[in-house]
């Protein structure tokens, strides 16, 4: 039987694992990305934020080959779909899916055993992988479990581990740590470094803004279809003042961002209902101000400094979200 | 847009030399192997089911089996000396394969909800490899399952099979009967499932198709005893066919039985092949 190994067939040298080119797909309901043009080179984590139906999910679907493009071009690992095939594609790719893809009553061992065989991996190398991965994600005593019997902390770290097992060059995530405790979140996060640092490449499709800001080395903010703006979180930042203040204001007066981003001191105002969002040099000066101006009918005020979370905020813009998230 | 590119060659460098087989038939059939080991085990661990697809045909025997023989003491020819418990026997294990091949058949939409299905679908085999496998799988275990009940039906004292083609012979007619019965039935399956959205209504159409072409396929009466218009519908049964085998393998009085095995194996076997090719030509979009 003819045996190659996955560095063989990862022969071909490239610089981006995924680039997307003015790539548009279009479901019945609508688009689901357009026009978007996207890379993520060897080696990075890209984040991708946005609200709900921002198109994050669809660009997961078109970097695994579930989807082509219906315009425009999207290359993964060098090639694009057509001219690769999705199975050898997906050879070469690992998916973290949002919603939990487990099947309660499979083992640990007999989970990862499955996808190992799914992969073509011979059984020896499978099971001493197997091992490892378990190691890994400090789940050795619980191997013979019924998946069932897991928390979703374990869960999540066995479904990260079966997205691995085959040594992706891409690893596709989706929500990765979306309901898991801050412990989870922290240890998931951890694995996922270790796992970049072998050389696999991260998309991940995230709402938490905070994520995204100390694990993502690149991040793409994502709004209705549209890549809005992309960059490293410093460069998304840069530009921001000091300190970001939200506002909920009652009745505030029409084209208030206009009137307060004129004002000394104050960076860009965005206005989502009666929910205002500032970046400013100095809140001190910024909020006295403010309530003077208002003459009542300020509700609540928040101030901190800036994050990437004001630079999503600031760029993404959603009705129903007041602090840029649904 | 252009983003820092991230050396990692040195990591990359640490990865360990995985081996993968690279044919991909080989690969196709390491996938079904391994989708068909991994139903099996949740078939054994499921037990309800396990023991729902034998118990039903076993109290069918029992109760109806005894309560027409001594109750109604059928005096058709086609059932001997009024024996209506050995006369059953093959249409239970017939049904037995019904039962068990719908209940695997569903797992599709247990894999599906539970997420299994797209993550199986995201290796590197195409739908069709995936749901062969399954179907695979749904076949083993309607097939061993009814045969298990046939060997029920051999240890029961009360049940008396007659073999025509020998014991060997029957049996492997019978083996080949119920293959084929399961081959179909998982094909139909294929075909409901890829269509149909939900396990309620998968279920609603199995239960509303197979069961009352299950009554009229010569299972419960003789075929030749029915009124014309009943008899037709009979001979255009496909689930007839498979009974009819059961029955030449280990009850009938000759050698031919009602419809003859030839004909019995040739139109079980051309429609479980049609019915699977259909199944297979259209994937369901779960990813």
């Amino acid at each position: 039987m003819l045996l190659s190994t996955v560095q063989e067939a990862n022969a071909f040298p490239q610089e981006s694992v995924v680039a997307l080119e003015r790539a548009c797909f279009r479901y019945a309901g609508g688009y689901g990305v357009r026009e978007i043009t996207l890379d993520l080179p060897t080696g990075a984590i890209l984040g991708l934020l946005g609200p709900n139906g921002a198109g994050k999910s669809t660009i997961l679907s078109l970097a695994a080959g579930f989807r082509a493009p219906q315009e425009g071009a999207v290359r993964v690992l060098g090639a694009s779909l057509a001219e690769q095939g999705g199975d050898r594609l997906r050879a070469r790719v690992g998916v973290l899916f949002q919603d939990t893809s487990l099947d309660p009553l499979m083992s640990v061992r007999e989970t990862l055993w499955l996808h190992g065989r799914l992969f073509g991996l011979a059984t020896g190398d499978l099971h001493a992988r197997i091992d490892e991965l378990l190691v890994l994600i400090g789940l050795s005593d619980r191997s013979s479990d019924a998946v069932g019997a897991l928390s979703g902390g374990m869960q999540r770290r066995l479904e990260l581990a079966r997205a691995i097992l085959h040594w992706p060059d891409l690893l596709l995530l989706d929500e990765p740590t979306l309901a898991l405790d801050p412990d989870s979140k922290a240890a998931l996060w951890q694995l996922l470094q270790n796992v970049n640092a072998q050389g696999t490449a991260l998309l991940v499709a995230t709402n938490d803004v905070g994520e995204a800001e100390r694990y993502c080395h690149t991040v793409a903010f994502l709004d209705a279809g549209r890549l809005v703006r992309s960059g490293t979180p410093a460069e998304l930042k840069r530009g921001l003042r000091r300190d970001s203040v939200r506002v909920e204001w009652a009745d505030p007066p029409d084209a208030i961002e206009g009137t307060l981003s004129a004002w000394e001191g104050v960076g860009s105002v965005t206005r989502a209902g009666p929910h205002l969002h500032a970046t400013v040099d100095d809140a001190s000066v910024f909020v006295p101000r403010l309530f003077a101006f208002a003459q009542g009918g300020i509700r609540a005020v928040q101030i901190h400094e800036s994050t990437l979370e004001d630079a999503y905020f600031q760029a993404v813009r959603h009705p129903f979200a007041p602090n840029g998230r649904e | 847009m252009t983003m820092r590119t991230i050396s990692a060659t040195a990591a990359t460098a640490e990865r360990s030399p995985v081996r993968r087989r690279s044919g991909p038939l080989a690969g196709a059939v390491i996938a079904c192997w391994a989708l068909l080991c991994r139903d099996l085990r949740v078939v054994l661990r499921s037990r309800s089911q396990l023991y729902s697809s034998l118990l039903l045909p076993l109290m069918l025997l029992a109760v109806l089996g005894i309560g027409i023989s001594d109750g109604l003491e059928p005096s058709s020819s086609v059932i001997r000396d009024g024996d209506y418990v050995s006369y059953l026997a093959a249409g239970m294990i017939a049904l037995t394969a019904l039962f068990s091949s719908t209940f695997s058949s569903a797992s599709f939409y247990r894999d599906r909800d539970s997420g299994m299905l797209r993550t199986v679908l995201a290796s590197p085999h195409s739908p069709r490899t995936i749901f062969l496998g399954k179907a695979l799988a749904a076949i083993v275990i309607g097939s061993v399952q009814a045969l298990v009940l046939l060997a029920v039906a051999v240890v029961i004292p009360g049940i008396d099979l007659d073999w025509q083609y020998g014991w060997l012979g029957g049996l492997g007619m019978a083996v080949a009967a119920v293959l084929l019965l399961n081959l179909l039935l998982s094909g139909f399956a294929l075909v409901v499932a890829t269509r149909i959205r939900t396990m309620q209504g998968f279920h609603l159409v199995m239960n509303l198709v197979l069961f009352p072409l299950f009554f009229l396929s010569g299972a419960f009466f003789p075929l030749g005893d029915l009124p014309g218009w009943l008899y037709v519908i009979g001979l255009a049964n496909p689930l007839s066919y498979a009974v009819d085998a059961l029955q030449v393998a280990a009850y009938a009085a000759d050698t031919r039985g009602f419809i003859g095995p030839a004909i019995d194996f040739a139109v079980l076997g051309g429609l479980a092949a049609v019915l699977f090719t259909l199944g297979l030509k259209r994937s369901p979009q779960v990813v």
